[in-house]
């Protein structure tokens, strides 16, 4: 009995297998809930250690470890080596298990959830060939910076592996390298533990970014005994205060400029510091602009919000023209042409916790390592030691210039709704968007997935009004996955996935997610029936080419036979619609906002007029 | 009648500036000197190079259509810009005859 009671408190037992270890020893099943009913207690403190012994499988080792490190949701495709982690489930309700058709968006679930609540989780794939399909979105975790833990054993067992068996290929962790900040293989089961909270900590220290963790096969049926520790005693919590003499010379600069500029990206976000970033910008009369990331990061109605980066460069922004001064706060600045995205002119403050990607392209003049909240928080208390009435006076009165252009600049945005085509079916992009905006509540998330659409009216507010979830890693087939997984996390949110049809098809699968879970998100493809983008850049790389000449484009049209995204969506359990006209747009968001009130996803599938060069009515296509 | 009309104008039009046009410095080559050419070159040309245009034929509608949607990508223009560039891109870049 001794025995049963440490391997119960110890969590290497089930509740159900006490009980019945107990009652195999001659003692009665009224005797043996009493029993356990007197050890909850002590189990109970034991779940408040911060390191406590384990005994168990490999895979039990595992679960564990997972609980101590804080994650809720597990997101996994069915592995047949895992079933000892399935097994350790049945009695850890704490660990919930959801069951992702495909790695791929259910990779993007995880990411979503990860994004929307803060909250560590792990996807789980079976071995190298689960794995592949869900380094899509590990690429786009990497390039994005979200910290979410990857786990696959590998396969074959210890006793047979290298011998090019089922499943089996060579440095199967080496593959994820690339993508990944650490990547490690558990060389006993003993040390499971030990490689999934290394995973979680180097996930989990700022720059964030995806991690990978691996074992054989067999380890994960391995009896062993060994440590689980709490997230707090492993998590080294990083949060830096930038340098304060660089701080200092970053004031004055800001202080002193005839026209600074100010840049915000995720890392505002992040670190839930919008309205540092809305003080500093109010105290300098600075306007602000935003390149390519995933959040929107800054008040979109606020006056001194000038718009986003047009083609990532901030030469190009209509206003203001000439920024003597620049400060970037916790943007990657994502450089997609030789040019760099700020000149060599401006004087450059780069603040971010991402060291590693300060000074690759800009000439630097202040870099401030830090977490942006702290380094927000300690440029506005040196800013202000340097006010006086001059700067003041100067900074009301460009603060004042800045209003006159986001008010002309609103007011010719608005104009989108002039455009001739307006009214037409199938609809013009920018008509479905608008009508979105119009639709969606004033708290709404919007996770955003249609490459060739540019959102307008949203009017995002991330800490007072809609947030963006966009993407910025562009492996396709991430946003109906992110929006499951952020609907998961903020289940009192309306959230709405806006998804091209190419991007669509790559990841409809957590359709069935949002069914099974009754996560109520409303999905409208933007369905043109074709690849836009790349549509669009052939004729940018080939002006006046035999493509052009011929209408011959091999790449680009998804239709005959049209794509039916709502017969797609009711497949996997999902009610939809097609529509083609604004009128008919809008009774079927009535209908998706009953839909989701009553807790059911729903799907529309907007038809989109081809716009733009060389689409022909009909399109020409390869044929065999 | 009006695109007519709108193509016999400009056509003239460019004629009386392409000689002056020829003495100045180098222009993209298929953009002959019209009202709305400046507006079209400083609004468009920093993302969009000279042979996107000459590939798209459309009348001065869908030129408006297009320059709307621009407006939807973020393009800060006032009405009479799209006018003026709406009317020009007609002009020289209009359907092709049948």
């Amino acid at each position: 009995m001794r025995e049963l009671v440490a391997r119960y408190l110890s969590n290497s037992i089930s509740r159900r297998t006490f009980l019945k270890g107990l009652t195999a020893s001659g003692i009665s099943l009224t005797a043996a809930r009493s029993i356990l009913d007197s050890l909850v207690p002590a189990a109970h403190a034991q779940n408040g250690e911060a390191v406590k012994i384990v005994e168990g499988t490999g895979a039990l080792c595992f679960a564990e470890q997972l609980i101590a490190s804080g994650v809720k949701y597990v997101f996994g495709n069915s592995a047949s080596e895992d079933a000892q982690f399935y097994e350790a489930l049945v009695d850890r309700p704490q660990l919930k298990y959801i069951l992702t058709p495909h790695e791929g968006p259910g990779a993007a679930m995880a990411a979503g959830y990860v994004k929307a609540s803060g909250e560590p989780t792990i996807v789980m794939q079976a071995a190298v060939v689960g794995l592949v399909n869900a380094m899509g979105q590990m690429f786009n975790a990497f390039k994005e910076q979200t910290p979410l833990v990857f786990y696959s054993y590998r396969t074959d067992q210890t006793g047979r592996a290298g011998r090019d068996g089922f499943e089996e290929v060579a440095n199967q962790e080496g593959i994820v390298a690339p993508l990944t900040k650490y990547s490690w293989l558990a060389r006993r089961a003993d040390m499971i533990p030990e490689t999934v909270r290394r995973a979680f900590k180097a996930a989990w220290t700022p720059p964030y970014g995806p991690t990978y963790a691996s074992w054989h096969s067999d380890l994960n049926d391995e009896r062993v005994r060994t440590e689980v520790i709490l997230r707090e005693k492993f998590d080294p919590r990083m949060r830096v205060r930038p340098n304060p003499a660089e701080v200092e010379r970053a004031a004055k600069l800001l202080v002193e400029a005839r026209m600074p500029l100010m840049i915000v990206g995720d890392e505002v976000y992040g670190a839930k510091a919008v309205a540092k970033a809305v003080k500093l910008a109010e105290i300098l009369g600075m306007p602000v602009t935003q390149a390519r990331q995933i959040y929107a990061s800054f008040p979109e109605a606020h006056p001194l919000w000038v718009g986003a980066l047009p083609v990532g460069r901030v030469a190009s922004l209509d206003y203001p023209k000439d920024p003597d001064v620049i400060i970037n706060v916790g943007n990657k600045l994502q450089h997609n042409s030789p040019t760099p995205m700020i000149g060599r002119g401006p004087k450059f403050i780069d603040m971010r916790i991402d060291s590693w990607s300060m000074g690759n392209v800009m000439s630097t003049e202040v870099p401030l390592v830090a977490d942006v909240g702290y380094g927000l928080d300690d440029l506005i208390a040196a800013v202000e030691q340097l006010l006086n009435p001059s700067v003041k006076q100067k900074a009301a009165s460009r603060a004042d210039e800045v209003r006159k252009f986001s008010q002309r600049a609103r007011a010719l945005r608005a104009q989108v709704t002039k455009n001739p085509d307006w009214d037409r079916a199938p609809m013009i992009a920018d008509r479905v968007t608008w009508e979105v905006a119009q639709f969606a509540d004033p708290d709404a998330i919007i996770v955003h997935e249609a490459g060739s659409v540019n959102l307008h009216g949203f009017n995002f507010d991330p800490e007072r009004g809609r947030e963006l979830f966009y993407y910025y890693g562009a492996h396709l087939g991430s946003g109906v996955g992110t929006a499951a997984g952020v609907k998961l996390a903020r289940p009192s949110k309306q959230v709405i996935c806006l998804v091209g049809d190419g991007s669509f098809v790559f990841g409809p699968t957590a359709l069935w997610n949002m069914a099974r879970l009754e996560l109520p998100v409303i999905t409208i493809v933007y369905n043109n029936h074709a690849y836009s983008g790349p549509h669009s850049r052939v004729i940018e790389k080939v002006p006046g080419g035999r493509m052009v000449q011929t209408g011959h484009f091999f790449h680009d049209y998804l239709g005959s036979p049209d794509m039916n995204m709502a017969w797609i969506a009711k497949g996997f359990g999902v009610e939809g619609e097609v529509v083609e006209s604004p009128a008919q747009l809008k009774a079927a968001l009535a209908r998706a906002k009953k839909a989701t009130a009553a807790g059911k996803p729903y799907l529309i599938d907007a038809q989109v007029a081809r716009m733009g060069v060389a689409w022909a009515d009909k399109p020409w296509f390869p044929r065999k | 009648m009006k695109i007519v009309t709108v193509t016999i104008s400009l056509i003239v039009v460019l004629f009386a500036f392409s000689k002056a046009a020829a003495q100045q410095k180098p222009k993209p080559p298929g953009f002959p000197d019209a009202p709305g050419k400046e507006t079209l070159v400083g609004k468009c040309f920093q993302c969009h190079g000279p042979g996107m245009w000459m590939d798209h034929r459309q009348d001065r509608k869908g030129w408006e259509g297009t320059l709307y949607r621009m407006v939807g990508r973020g393009a800060l223009w006032s009405e009479d810009e799209i006018k003026a560039m709406a009317d020009y891109l007609g002009a020289v870049y209009g359907r092709k005859p049948q």
